[in-house]
């Protein structure tokens, strides 16, 4: 496969939808904004939404890709031409992932990898048949273990499943998942956009006759909005994490999920930096978690790839068992040292920072439906109550572990060797009460993640400082410089 | 207890930071200016005067005096050589442990205020964290950076 290649001609298509989706504020601007009268602003649409096309095919046109002599060699661009050649050795992995465009033709979408961390990923071979993203795989793999020399490693990479979605399960993530709130905001913030498009008060005025003062239809109505907009979010949901399966190779986690749109992760396992254990406030109380990886490298853009979610929905209790084959390095089974009794004035005090000019705006601006803001304090005193609940640390040889909640409760495992960096904080305050705040950044995509655990006991935090510390902070050595 | 760092920065830092304290000072002074130009012009009530002679007052005296004091008094760092440590804050005092094999480059760097008083900023930056080393003597600076990135060099490369 020397000679130049070209994607599947659904590609051009795909550069036209891809530029369309980038320029749609523009252009809706544009019609919005400008007056309606006249076809002139029509045809610059049109002509715009034409221009768009052409330069999708014409960038197709230009797109080819070829190996040679141990490198993915592409070249694009319609007016500067560009030559990207990247060395096989120098590839992290190769994704594939099956969106609509590409499933109809059997295509599949390959995004290539390296260890830079660019802005986005180093490249993209938009629509490629199923047999050559195999010939391009198989060409790396064997370009990777005449390298490395030792080709028993690829004769034992055997694959285990190590989870794999039960329908149960899929449904109970669906629908506890937190993408009804952002279902919901889109249908808002859709209805702002348009009030000028749709005659609202032509449909309110014909409503008026059938509402007449029924507040029970509006309730209903209400009811029937959310109704659907957590449906949607459900079958959103169903759509994206169906047949969600974790495998473990011996060197590697993949992870594939989608229904419509196929997906695949591979993840090495020497570039994980983190463990987190999530929970939201619904599945909490249900006893379910999330459990996901922070991993190194990937191009910010894709923020997916940073942190990835191992298990979607699992009963917390079995977690342990899971990851114990997955990923045996973490120490899952401890017991965490709580913050200390006096700590929680300070974390009601901090909500209440928060709350209180909230409602107290709330009841000064629209009395007498105002005084519902009073709950506003009460549900910040509930969740300070559970932030205080939540906090807790664990120390182990070369790990430690922070457990925290902003609003859905996290436990953070690190290790020594991965965290980049510790921070202990006290203000005037804490100190008085002998308290202190810990913080751990990790490496997480291109960025950083962490931990951040407020008022412990300050003697837990001077440990967990030393802990993380080379020198022995007791009998400090003369600084070197 | 932990003893602190042991080495602070360069005493004219204090001053170079007050003097951005005073630039950023007289921004706010025009400010307040115009809002007391235009209550003498439309006839607004008078208190806005003093509330806004008041709010450029304190907002000197914070940035100019206090903060930049407090802040230099409250800067300790120290470099080991197998770690680095930091100790700042002005209300809240952080302290922060980087590990030299977590280091991955050091960058000094110069305003136009700091080069004027001969200091230089040293950036240490981790594939996760950037941290700050401000206002120390130029010289200091430069064989801070030298030492810092002959120590990471050592590091074993496992990110």
């Amino acid at each position: 496969m020397s000679e130049p290649k070209r994607l599947h001609p659904i590609s051009a298509l795909a550069n036209f939808v891809k530029q369309l989706k980038e320029l749609l504020i523009p252009i809706l601007l544009f019609v919005v904004v400008g007056n309606s009268e006249g076809y002139i602003q029509f045809f610059i649409t049109l002509g715009f939404v034409l221009l768009i096309l052409i330069t999708g095919i014409l960038t197709w046109l230009r797109f080819t890709y070829r190996i040679e002599e141990g490198e993915l060699r592409i070249e694009s661009g319609i007016i500067v031409r560009k030559k990207r050649y990247i060395p096989f050795e120098r590839i992290q992995s190769l994704d594939l992932s099956e969106g609509i465009l590409q499933r109809p033709f059997g295509l599949v979408k390959m995004t290539v990898e390296t260890a830079g961390s660019g802005t986005e990923a180093e490249a993209v071979l938009t629509a490629i048949t199923k047999s050559d993203a195999d010939r391009i795989q198989q060409a790396l793999s064997y370009s990777k273990s005449e390298n490395q020399l030792d080709m028993e490693s690829q004769v034992t990479k055997e694959e285990s499943i190590i989870y794999k979605i039960k329908p149960s399960e899929l449904l109970l993530l669906s629908s506890t998942s937190g993408g009804v709130g952002v279902v919901i905001s889109a249908v808002v913030a859709f209805m702002f956009q348009f009030a000028e498009v749709i005659p609202y008060e032509r449909v309110y005025e014909e409503l008026e006759v059938f509402i007449s003062s029924s507040l029970i239809f509006i309730s209903i109505l209400v009811f029937l909005g959310f109704l659907v907009a957590w449906l949607i979010a459900l079958i959103g949901s169903v759509l994206k994490y169906a047949n969600f399966t974790v495998k473990r190779t011996d060197e590697d986690i993949i992870i594939s999920r989608g229904l419509l749109e196929k997906r695949q992760l591979t993840i090495p396992l020497h570039r994980i930096q983190a463990l987190r254990i999530s929970e939201n406030i619904i599945r909490q109380p249900l006893g379910l978690a999330s459990v996901f990886v922070e991993s190194a490298g990937g191009s910010v853009k894709d923020s997916d790839n940073a942190r990835v979610m191992l298990l979607p929905v699992i009963k917390k209790s079995q977690i342990e068992m899971i990851m114990a084959s997955c990923l045996p390095d973490y120490d899952l089974n401890h017991s965490f040292t709580p913050a200390p009794k006096r700590a929680l004035r300070r974390y009601m005090y901090r909500g209440l920072i928060l709350s209180v000019p909230i409602s107290a705006a709330l009841i000064y601006f629209f009395r007498p439906w105002g005084y519902i803001g009073f709950a506003v304090i009460f549900i910040s005193l509930f969740f300070s109550y559970l932030q205080f609940r939540a906090a807790g640390w664990n120390l182990e040889e070369s790990q430690a572990t922070l457990r925290y909640r902003g609003i859905t409760k996290n436990t953070v495992f690190l290790k020594k060797n991965r965290t980049q960096s510790l921070t202990m904080s006290e203000s005037h305050f804490q100190k008085k009460r002998k308290l202190a705040t810990i913080q751990a950044m990790a490496m997480s995509g291109s960025g950083a993640t962490g931990g951040k655990v407020a008022d412990l006991e300050q003697d837990d935090v001077i440990t967990l400082y030393k802990w993380y510390s080379y020198t022995d902070c007791d009998q400090q050595e003369k600084p070197l410089h | 207890m932990l003893t602190k760092p042991q080495k602070r920065i360069s005493k004219r830092g204090l001053t170079a930071w007050k003097i951005s304290g005073a630039i950023n000072s007289i921004f706010v002074l025009l400010v307040a200016g115009g809002v007391i130009a235009l209550t003498l012009i439309f006839d607004w009530p008078i208190w806005i005067i003093g509330a806004a002679l008041m709010f450029f007052a304190i907002y000197a005296y914070l940035f100019i005096m206090l903060i930049p004091t407090l802040r230099w008094k409250r800067w300790r760092y120290e470099v080991r050589e197998n770690e680095i440590e930091l100790q700042h804050g002005v209300f809240i005092i952080k302290r922060t442990l980087v590990p030299m094999i977590r280091v991955q480059h050091v960058d000094t760097q110069q305003g136009p205020i700091l080069r004027k008083y001969r200091l230089a900023t040293v950036t240490v930056s981790t594939a996760a964290t950037i941290h700050e080393i401000p206002a120390l003597d130029v010289e200091e600076a430069e064989e801070l950076r030298f030492f810092i990135s002959n120590l990471a060099r050592v590091a074993v490369d496992d990110v």
